[in-house]
């Protein structure tokens, strides 16, 4: 009896000292990211130059901390990973070049803050919840997806932080009552958008739609809103069908194609089975003058099909050929702002051994633009200040236009930004060379239509 | 003095449970009360996978249906329906007690390894069904809009703070449902199947009902979770609501902490959590964290099969009456 009890007090006595442990922790979370953010800013190729600012020293320096989560593991690493380096090359850039310097002589420069979110939602709150009160970010910048994106966006609304998302295409996001979030991309619901006006402007009489697309997230939600623009735009869509993601054999559907003969196909999904889609209409001969699919045509790779890829159209948010430059701002009436894009190109290249940018790296550079644009703007580093430019931001950047909604419906959704469409066309010697064929103040060629 | 001694486990885990809840409502800190969440959401769902895994002794791969399930059912009521979040709680678990219910009635007859990969089939099947199934969103999710969290205190910091003392009061709950299954008639008959089900049997167990009842328990609380984990995320889609390497980080916490005891999933959960968490911070482990946890769960399963509770339990006896 006595026994047990003194076992039992020992056992409480431990477990005080266990819990005293935990309270003594608690207060480490608040240093724990210290040491990883310095890391990563170390790691990113000295993002943090402070060599020019001792040159300068007559302006105050404030530094402000971006803060973000990464997918370091998990499915979405390696489009995350090309984010997050076009971001941290931003900041490199701004840093190197001694920083934003406000009109009261502030030099303002920039520091980030990361961890892992190993591409699911269990800890993306917690992990953006620390950014926001114990790294005390400045601005957040979103994870990759939507789905991470969502999830972050509920703790950036709660803190009032600005959050710039990019490579979150979904719009519902923007459709939740958030005010401090902007997009950067094009939303789903625009995704194929462009290619029904490129249609209309290339051939008034094409009338027949089919969309044949992958049943997943993403493509979904991007079909759905292209056929009802179809419809808006007098298109009459003679198919609509959604294929499993594994699907190989698409003879079920190319037969169901055939039966309604029409002028445009649209849809696909990822590469895998939108380049297996692509061979398929090709083996079967299909006539069909315009042919649309999604993420598969702008990827290298697609060029391997040969006389299968040629004349495909694919949408991408950002392609290196995208003609964006101060003279095609200058025609569309909007300020230019920010690097050409064959200087982002080349010093992406030269940052990351010599990897080509995806639209996923450009994305995340233009995430900072928008950002650095905001404040100069602003010419101040309170958030508020920030918050009220970017409500009113209007410009082209290499990445393309950006404009946000404001009204409360879907507020921060990307309005100005749209889709270049790239198709695969002959480049003259017998070789398949990818072209930008709209929007129009970017195209560096002429659509080839009919397909051939 | 003996009333008090007779619940001296049940007691221990309440003020371990309880010693979590106060810590971020101490330092008031936001951060803490984001960290101490995630550790009481795997205790919760470690508790519950327990009484399947740690009292019957049957391996369920596929658990994290109920979470996604629940999740989905709940989220369906608020986003388009626009009940409150108390009622889809109940209608989460209620949805996912039925599910493990029919599920029970099929299923439970297999043993072993057949029942294991039965239960990740099972997973795999209603995330095909919510894929497909359009009032659900299919592919594409629900998500609820921000004025939502309004309702509840005020804002969004009221809405995170009332969702973690509901998650406090749940892990609460579950923590005494599972020490009163344990020292029930019933829990009792669960530890006789673990133990050899046919014996059981002819002890005058009705095993299949006992089984099915245990799937039902285990299954109620995870639906439940799933809605206030969901309703804190803002939004649900088919892929994070029914991912089986979460199944499997239920199964390494109960195993961690000791199958079978009341205490073990708690530390198990709350440690493993905690765990995770520094390694995810800590720029040294940040990239292998995963690889740490496989090998702990190999550890685990070769040198301390019963778990940190078992362990202490098999090496002092004395402390049997109070680590239950």
């Amino acid at each position: 009896m006595k026994r047990s009890i003194t076992l039992l007090l020992v056992l409480l006595l431990a477990m005080g000292a266990l819990l005293t442990a935990c309270g003594g922790s608690a207060d480490t979370p608040a240093e724990e990211p210290a040491p990883a953010a310095d890391t990563s800013a170390d790691t990113s190729a000295d993002t943090t130059a402070e060599e020019p600012a001792a040159a300068e020293p007559a302006a105050e320096e404030v530094t402000l901390t971006i803060g973000f989560t990464a997918s370091q593991t998990g499915k979405q690493n390696v489009s995350s990973t090309r984010q997050v380096n076009g971001l941290n090359l931003w900041m490199k850039d701004v840093n190197d070049a001694g920083g934003l310097v406000l009109s009261d002589g502030t030099v303002v420069k920039f520091t980030a803050v990361t961890y892992d979110d190993e591409s699911n939602t269990d800890r993306v709150q917690e992990l953006y919840t620390r950014i926001a009160t114990e790294d005390n970010a400045d601005f957040l910048i979103s994870p990759y997806s939507s789905g991470l994106t969502a999830a972050a966006a509920v703790i950036a609304e709660q803190y009032g932080k600005v959050m710039i998302t990019t490579g979150a295409a979904s719009d519902s996001a923007y459709k939740q009552g958030y005010t401090q979030v902007y997009q950067a991309y094009t939303p789903a619901s625009r995704y194929l958008t462009g290619a029904v006006d490129l249609l209309a402007s290339l051939d008034p009489d094409a009338k027949k739609v089919a969309f044949v697309y992958e049943n997943s997230k993403f493509s979904t939600s991007v079909v759905e809103a292209a056929k009802a623009y179809a419809e808006e735009q007098g298109y009459d869509v003679v198919l609509f069908e959604g294929y499993d993601p594994e699907t190989t054999d698409f003879g079920p559907f190319i037969n169901k194609i055939e039966d309604a003969a029409p002028d445009a196909i649209l849809g696909g999904g990822h590469f895998q089975d939108g380049s297996t889609f692509a061979r398929q209409i090709n083996e079967k001969n299909i006539d069909v003058k315009f042919f649309t699919l999604l993420v598969a045509p702008p990827e290298p790779d697609f060029a391997d099909l040969g006389d299968a890829a040629l004349g495909v159209i694919g949408p991408s948010q950002w392609e290196p050929l995208a003609a964006f430059t101060p003279d095609s701002a200058k025609e569309a009436g909007l300020d230019w702002y920010g690097p050409l894009g064959d200087e982002f190109v080349s010093r992406y290249e030269a940052a990351y051994d010599g990897e080509e940018p995806s639209y996923h790296s450009a994305g995340g550079y233009a995430a900072g633009l928008i950002l650095e644009k905001a404040i100069l703007d602003a010419d101040s580093v309170d958030p508020e200040a920030v918050h009220a430019v970017l409500e009113n931001m209007d410009l082209l950047l290499f990445f393309g236009h950006i404009k946000f909604d404001t009204s409360p419906e879907a507020h921060g959704l990307q309005i100005g930004h749209s889709m270049v469409y790239i198709q695969w066309q002959d480049d003259g010697s017998g070789n398949l060379a990818k072209q930008v064929v709209w929007p129009m103040e970017g195209a560096t060629a002429d659509t080839l239509y009919p397909k051939p | 003095m003996s009333g008090i001694r007779k619940y001296l486990g049940l007691i221990l885990a309440i003020v371990v449970v309880l010693a979590m809840a106060a810590w971020p409502v101490i330092n008031g800190k936001d951060i803490t009360r984001e960290v101490v969440f995630t550790m009481l959401l795997s205790v919760g769902l470690a508790s519950s996978l327990n009484i399947l895994l740690g009292y019957t002794g049957y391996v369920s791969f596929g658990h994290v249906v109920f979470f996604g399930l629940g999740g989905y059912v709940g989220f369906y009521l608020m986003a388009v329906h626009d009940w409150s979040l108390w009622t889809a709680m109940i209608a989460g678990g209620l949805a996912s007690a039925a599910l493990a219910f029919l599920l029970g009635k099929a299923i439970l007859r297999l043993r072993g390894g057949y029942f294991a990969l039965a239960t990740i089939g099972v997973n795999e099947a209603v995330r095909a069904f919510i894929n497909n199934f359009d009032p659900f969103g299919g592919p594409v999710g629900m998500s609820l809009n921000f004025q939502v969290y309004k309702n509840y205190g005020g804002g969004a910091r009221e809405a995170l703070w009332m969702s973690f003392y509901i998650l406090v009061a749940l892990t609460l709950l579950i923590t005494v449902v599972t020490y009163m299954v344990r020292s029930s008639k019933f829990g009792l008959g669960l530890l006789a199947i673990r133990e050899d089900e046919d014996a059981a049997e002819v002890m005058g167990v009705i095993a299949p009902n006992a089984k099915t009842w245990a799937y039902v328990l285990s299954a109620v609380f995870p639906g439940i979770l799933g809605v206030l984990f969901f309703f804190k995320n803002g939004n649900i889609e088919p892929a994070p609501a029914f991912r089986l390497q979460m199944s499997i980080e239920m199964i390494v916490m109960v195993m961690l902490g000791g199958q079978g005891t009341v205490l073990g999933p708690i530390l198990g959960g709350a440690g493993y959590q905690r765990l995770r968490g520094f390694l995810l911070t800590n720029p040294l482990f940040k990239n292998i964290q995963l690889a740490v946890a496989g090998v702990l769960l190999l550890v685990i399963v070769l040198f301390v099969p019963a778990g940190v509770v078992g362990w202490v339990r098999q090496r002092f006896p004395k402390l049997r009456r109070v680590l239950q």
